[in-house]
């Protein structure tokens, strides 16, 4: 019964099934909302997966210089990763399949999500795929600093009843906010969630933000030679990446939801990922046009992550 | 303890030394009978350390043996002792693993130089000097013998003297690391005049009583000798000097070993000797010199073009890293360092070993002319990206499991102290990781991945001898990032412990109690907790049944295909054929019958008209290659379009000129320049120390 549990929590719910079928939803909610913004009609809700779909359906073709083996593997390696990296997350408070989860964990393997991209990009040999990796390396040097100023605003604030002090468990993380309230509404936590909210759209490679796949400047640079099953992974991975960020933000700051009813606590967290999508992704790609690479290092490097250390230092003293 | 194990540690040394002066005797008779005398000389140390690992690490004993049985008499040490505690012996067996898989990749990469019995008479005396350094129990004999090393790694690294800058790069390291040995035996001597002794022990016993302004400038004195000896900023331009010309078993050597040595020597000097490194001034000192060498060292690295310059410049910011924890003087921070250093000489050599190995097979380290290797040879590709992501910190290997314990020991302790400084190093920390991702992104769009330089067409995978070694290296990485609960537990544990508990080793050497006389308390014990947030074997084990799983539904393919005869046909019926996929694509299943290879009469034929689609040959009636079925620009003539390293992180690189070109002048070449910055440190150290130490 016990093992039947687990691999129910791993595959169905909050597992596999689960976060590719709120990827998916997620995304297309996005691209319709943006659609909308602009007065334009814009895509089924579903229509993520029809790509899916469509991607798994056509002819894989290889490049004739590319190392074949890494260039097919390594899209499904990057799938596995983003799909495990949900199971660190308690969603909802539910209990983990690990048991313990860590930030710095996840933030190593969303990392490593963006090097199986990489990797994958630079075995095509293509150039435009060159130009789109060092572009995606560029991207994740930016978000990293206000992001690591996030994850220690938040480890100092919910170490607080712990004897070290801080704690990068996720677990504890939310479990301090289910007796003390979120951090959502904690006043010196709020510069660090605003810095969050544009650390989502970077990490996940969304509209303003997407220099690394820029479709008309360098025909999406990364994903330039993809075709057929491992493009497929590439979209999908993409997909799950944006309801991982979605649900760390839930986490994080909105832990301390708790109704005594799981599944309204799990509609509410729904709901949160929803809205958070909105506010980080939607708003900023129905509004802005691509930033240039250099434009998007400096705003992170000096706007994103002064947000984040006001965050950081207002906890330090704390407020 | 059983009478044989205390004369391991002095046989391994000896073997080192009698190997050395063999191969000089009988080195040029034989070339068979040398490796063999090489192989037993590197051997037979490993072996000896690996037996000492039950009775010190697990059973927690001290190895002491007295030279010519001159025990000491009353507390008083006058013989040369040998003492081995946990923390000699982890860094015994970094020398002793680094020496033996050096060799043997030396067997076969420095099988193109000659007089090689030159070459191994230096490697043994090297590895003897370092083993003898970690392994000795008297501060005169640490600088006898790091006087053997710094003497032998210059002639190694000016091995190869018809290359460019060797020379150079072995005087540099002469003349600089000159003023580290000349700081060490300024401090070693003022600690005798006041202690009137120079062995560890009985410097450990007296020191604490002692403190003046002498032995608090003879503390400044080793710092900075030993700070010389691990490269740490400002020292670090003839490092990258050196390790960028030496042979890359020798820059195994330099970046694996000798840095760790310094390393050793901070620890031994700060936790045992004057055990003031609780004294906030010490850790702020020590933490900063190790946080900036961390960040420096990697901001240079991004810039470089030959990749052994870049791995070298790598191989500074990872001891920054080291430093930085072990300078923390907290238990899990002297863990995590300890932890890191082992790392940094898996993941570190593999990686000098692949640049020598892309050096053997490509005869060039040009970043910016090398490209497409991994088809070349796949399996230094494969070994490269397991040193890589180790290093770049990817879970789960080993440089995550020692990163994660260094962000979490620098943040805990900002917290714990209240000190904001901290927490900075935590930042950098984290930031320099990402940035050693990015240059290792570099490098294997540059060398490995990308497009192949036609000059490089006809490279071949470097010998099964070379790879070997590697493997040894690659399969550690994995091992200890796996299991770091049970490396922290068998191996740095009780080595932290050993430098902590420096009560015990008193008391092994002087005779019991003798550290309680001195008033110095013996210490707990301390139980590092586990890494309990972490498991990264049941998340590995996840990720492969995902990631089969997701192969497996990507494998069952339409199964209408059977042959490939068949295939092509229902390919074409379906228009799924374009017309350049004939020739300038492979589909994924095999390879398409290629039209090229269809006899050349077929097109002289009468009544043939050749049609693009169909018989579709990447070449011309003239013999060149039609521009029209170019790979990447079709329709355009083909060229070679790789983005160079240089040019890779453009974006990041036009945000920071200002940043690069200030650090560019200080990177002058010239050996005054680099003399001047260690005199000034000098100086910085001595201040600081006697102003607040």
């Amino acid at each position: 019964m016990q093992v039947l549990l687990v691999a129910f929590h791993i595959l169905v719910f909050p597992g596999l099934l689960f976060e590719i079928l709120m990827g998916i939803l997620l995304l297309g909610t996005c691209n319709k909302l943006v659609a909308r913004m602009q007065n334009r009609v814009g895509p089924p809700i579903i229509q993520p997966w029809y790509d899916f779909l469509k991607c798994c359906g056509k002819e894989t073709i290889v490049p004739r210089a590319a190392n074949r083996n890494i260039y097919l593997g390594i899209p499904y390696v990057g799938l596995g990763i983003i799909l495990s990296t949900a199971l660190f997350i308690p969603f909802a408070g539910m209990k983990l399949v690990f048991g313990q989860s860590d930030l710095i964990v996840i933030l190593y393997l969303l990392t490593f999500v963006s090097v199986c991209m990489i990797i994958g990009a630079a075995a095509s040999s293509s150039p435009w795929a060159g130009v789109g990796l060092s572009r995606e390396m560029v991207a994740m040097i930016s978000y990293e600093l206000p992001f690591v100023f996030v994850i220690l605003a938040v480890a100092r604030e919910a170490g607080r009843g712990t004897e070290a002090g801080m704690t990068f468990s996720l677990a504890d993380i939310v479990a301090y906010q289910q007796t003390n309230g979120s951090f959502f509404l904690h006043p010196a936590l709020i510069p660090a969630w605003i810095a969050m909210l544009f650390v989502i759209p970077c990490e996940i490679g969304m509209h303003p933000f997407d220099v690394a796949e820029a479709e008309t400047e360098i025909c999406e640079g990364t994903l330039a030679e993809y075709s057929g099953k491992p493009l497929a992974a590439f979209k999908l991975t993409h997909c799950v990446k944006l309801f991982v960020m979605t649900s760390l933000f839930a986490a994080m700051f909105c832990g301390g939801i708790n109704t005594g009813i799981p599944v309204l606590n799990v509609l509410i967290v729904i709901l949160i990922c929803f809205a958070v999508m909105f506010v980080s992704m939607a708003l900023p790609h129905g509004a802005c046009a691509r930033f240039k690479t250099e434009q998007v290092f400096r705003f992170y490097w000096t706007f994103v992550s002064g947000i984040a250390l006001v965050g950081l230092i207002l906890v330090w003293c704390g407020f | 303890m059983s009478a044989a194990v205390s004369n391991f540690p002095i046989i391994a040394i000896i073997t080192f030394f009698l190997g050395a002066f063999l191969i000089a005797l009988i080195g040029r008779l034989n070339k068979v009978l040398r490796n063999v005398l090489v192989f037993i000389s590197v051997t037979v140390p490993l072996v000896l350390m690996c037996l000492l690992i039950k009775p010190v690490m697990t059973d927690g004993q001290i190895v002491a043996y007295w030279m010519g049985n001159w025990a000491p008499v009353s507390d008083w040490a006058i013989g040369i002792g040998i003492e081995v505690d946990a923390l000699g012996l982890f860094f015994g067996l970094i020398v002793t693993l680094a020496a033996f898989v050096s060799a043997l990749y030396s067997f076969t990469y420095m099988n193109r130089d000659d007089s090689l019995e030159n070459y191994y008479t230096l490697f043994l005396m090297l590895s003897g000097a370092l083993l003898g350094l970690t392994q000795s129990g008297d501060l005169f004999n640490i600088f006898v013998m790091i006087e053997i090393m710094t003497m032998t790694i210059v002639a190694l690294t000016a091995f190869r003297v018809d290359y460019d800058g060797a020379l150079e790069g072995g005087l540099k390291y002469m003349v600089v690391g000159s003023i580290g040995s000349t700081c060490l035996l300024v401090g070693i001597a003022m600690t005798y005049r006041q202690l009137h002794t120079l062995n560890l022990a009985q410097i450990a016993s007296k020191l604490p009583g002692n403190m003046n302004a002498v032995t608090i400038a003879a503390f400044a004195f080793l710092l900075v000798g030993f700070i010389t000896k691990a490269s740490l900023f400002p020292f670090h331009p003839i490092e990258a000097d050196a390790q960028t010309v030496a042979p890359a078993s020798i820059s195994l050597m330099i970046s694996g070993v000798i840095t760790k040595c310094g390393v050793y020597g901070l620890i031994r000097v700060c936790y045992n000797l004057f055990q003031n490194i609780d004294a906030p001034s010490v850790e702020i000192l020590i933490t900063g010199f190790g946080a900036l060498s961390c960040f420096i060292c990697v901001t240079m690295a991004f810039n470089q073009h030959n990749f052994k310059r870049l791995l070298a410049f790598h191989s500074i910011s990872q001891v920054g890293y080291v430093i930085a924890a072990a300078g923390l003087g907290t238990a899990l921070g002297l863990n995590a360092g300890l932890y890191h250093a082992m790392n940094h000489l898996l993941f570190k050599g593999l990686l000098f070993l692949c640049a020598g190995a892309v050096e053997y097979a490509a005869g060039t380290l040009d970043l910016d002319r090398l490209g497409g290797l991994s088809k070349k040879m796949p399996k230094t590709c494969a070994l490269f990206l397991i040193g890589a992501a180790s290093i770049s910190g990817l879970p789960p290997f080993n440089g995550f499991a020692s990163k994660w314990l260094i962000y979490q020991a620098s943040f805990e302790k900002g917290v714990s102290s209240g000190n904001f400084y901290f927490v900075v190093i935590c930042v950098i920390c984290l930031i320099s990781s990402v940035l050693t991702l990015a240059s290792f992104v570099k490098v294997s769009q540059s060398v490995f991945f990308g497009q192949l330089n036609p000059e490089f067409e006809d490279t071949k995978e470097v010998p099964a001898a070379m790879r070997i070694p590697m493997w040894i290296l690659a399969v550690l990485c994995i091992v200890t990032g796996l299991f770091p609960n049970q490396v922290m537990k068998y191996v740095t544990g009780p080595a932290a412990n050993a430098a902590i508990n420096v009560g015990t080793y008193i008391d092994t050497m002087l005779g019991q109690n003798t550290a309680a006389e001195y008033g110095i308390a013996s210490q707990a014990t301390t139980e590092i907790g586990k890494i309990g947030i972490w498991s990264p074997v049941s998340w590995l084990l996840l990720l492969l049944i995902i990631t089969c799983a997701v192969c497996l539904v990507s494998v069952i393919e339409d199964p209408k295909k059977t042959t490939e005869e068949e295939r092509f046909e229902y390919n074409k019926s379906k228009g799924r054929i374009a017309k350049f996929s004939r020739d300038g694509f492979k589909a994924a299943g095999k390879e398409l019958p290629e039209a090229e290879n269809a006899p050349a009469e077929e097109y002289d034929k009468p009544g043939h008209h050749r049609n693009p689609v169909l018989s579709g040959s990447t070449m011309t009636f003239t013999g060149e290659r039609d521009p029209k079925y170019e790979v990447f620009f079709s329709g355009e003539m083909p060229e070679y379009s790789q983005v160079g390293g240089s040019d890779l992180f453009w974006g990041f690189k036009h945000s920071w000129r200002r940043y690069f070109s200030y650090w560019r002048k200080w990177h002058s070449g010239i050996v005054n320049d680099y003399v001047l910055y260690g005199v000034a440190a000098l100086a910085f150290v001595l201040l600081y120390a006697v102003l607040f130490v």
